[in-house]
């Protein structure tokens, strides 16, 4: 029992070693992410950038798995930097209209 | 029999194992199940980002998978963060959409706001133009037989000169804007002086303080054409000259406005 149980943990864990091919379409992901995010001005991509040189130095080891890992969560942390820098820029264009428009009303109730 | 009791001993071990070493794989899957929950309830969200809520879900459901596997505490770490990240754009992106949605609300609001301004500002202007032309009438100009004449007096003037004082300007720019709220409407500037001094001078001063009135009415953008400018001199005092008050009155410069159509009377 014992030696089956063992076994199979071994298998597991081999079978974790060898399902993981060197992550090269993840990595162009995550570099194609960070890229746009970049065009649009996000500020804050210290941590895709960190995820993504630490990704790159676990391919050079040939650490495959490692590498995926933080490719992955690399890409995710540029799209959410460019989704909350679209969103900033869509409350500032509200913010900006809402400004407009209360000029105009002002203009509009000192001329009735 | 030793194997049988082996068994819930060495599940009580694999049970006890990822609960212990993973404590915060625990956590952050935890984490990640609440902030999916709380954006998966907003039906808003859910419309507006399905894919990433989605993905979302997919990663979720990896995470708790793998935490029912020994020894995978980092793969759960992993996908729960992914999951985490996931439900975080979903809710940027259904935030931004909505702002821009509102934004296409707003802009609307602000084109019929404009367009309300712009005819408030017409309906002033027409009000104001009457407004001056009322005042126009009852404080400065009076009706004659030759149309309605406007005079402006003597201190309007430095002493024995054609140049315009300070307090001219006001005047002049009420004036200025009459005739640009009415386009068609044309004046006759004509300058008259009392009787001291040369007559010759006197009717090159008339001559003289008229273009200048007409001169900085031009220069606001009255067209030219639109003006004319006479001067009389000694002629058509309205006071006698023996007294310093009646002398006063006649040193002056007269506008005469034209009618509607712009038909000016003739010329004295």
């Amino acid at each position: 029992m014992i030696k089956h149980l063992c076994g199979t943990l071994v298998l597991f864990a081999m079978v974790g070693c060898a399902s993981d091919p060197a992550p090269i379409e993840q990595l162009r992901l995550t570099e194609q992410a960070l890229n746009q995010a970049r065009s649009l001005g996000a500020s804050d991509l210290t941590l895709a950038e960190q995820k993504l040189a630490a990704a790159e130095a676990a391919m050079k080891g040939e650490h495959y798995r490692e590498a995926r890992l933080q490719a992955e969560q690399a890409e995710l942390d540029a799209r959410l930097a460019e989704a909350r820098v679209l969103n900033d820029k869509s409350q500032q264009e509200l913010a900006e209209l809402h400004r407009r428009i209360a000029r105009l009303r002002e203009q509009l109730g000192a001329l009735q | 029999m030793k194997p049988v009791y082996l068994i819930p001993a060495l599940l009580v071990a694999l049970g006890a194992l990822p609960g212990c070493a993973t404590l915060e794989s625990q956590q952050q899957l935890e984490d990640a199940a609440m902030t999916f929950q709380s954006i998966s309830e907003v039906p808003q969200i859910l419309q507006d980002a399905p894919k990433d809520v989605m993905r979302a879900g997919e990663s979720l459901e990896r995470a708790k998978r793998f935490a029912g596997y020994w020894g995978s505490a980092e793969d759960v770490i992993h996908y729960a963060y992914l999951s985490k990240r996931y439900s975080e754009i979903a809710r940027q992106h259904s935030e931004q959409l909505q702002n821009q949605r509102r934004a296409t609300q707003l802009s609307m609001e602000l084109e019929r706001l404009r367009q309300a301004v712009q005819e408030a500002r017409m309906l002033d202007m027409q009000h104001q133009g009457r407004w001056l032309e009322d005042q126009m009438v009852s404080l400065a100009a009076a009706e004659t037989d030759r149309g309605l004449v406007m005079t402006l007096g003597d201190v309007l003037f430095r002493a024995a000169s054609a140049e315009l004082g300070a307090s001219a300007n006001r005047t002049l720019l009420k004036i200025v804007h009459f005739l640009q709220l009415n386009p068609k409407r044309r004046v006759r500037i004509e300058g008259y002086t009392d009787n001291r001094g040369d007559a010759a001078e006197n009717l090159a001063l008339s001559k003289a303080r008229a273009q200048t009135v007409g001169d900085f009415m031009q220069s606001l953008g009255i067209d030219a054409g639109r003006i004319e400018v006479v001067g009389y001199g000694e002629q058509h005092r309205v006071a006698e000259n023996a007294s310093a008050r009646g002398r006063a009155q006649n040193r002056r410069v007269e506008i005469l406005f034209s009618d509607e159509q712009g038909r000016l009377s003739s010329p004295r």
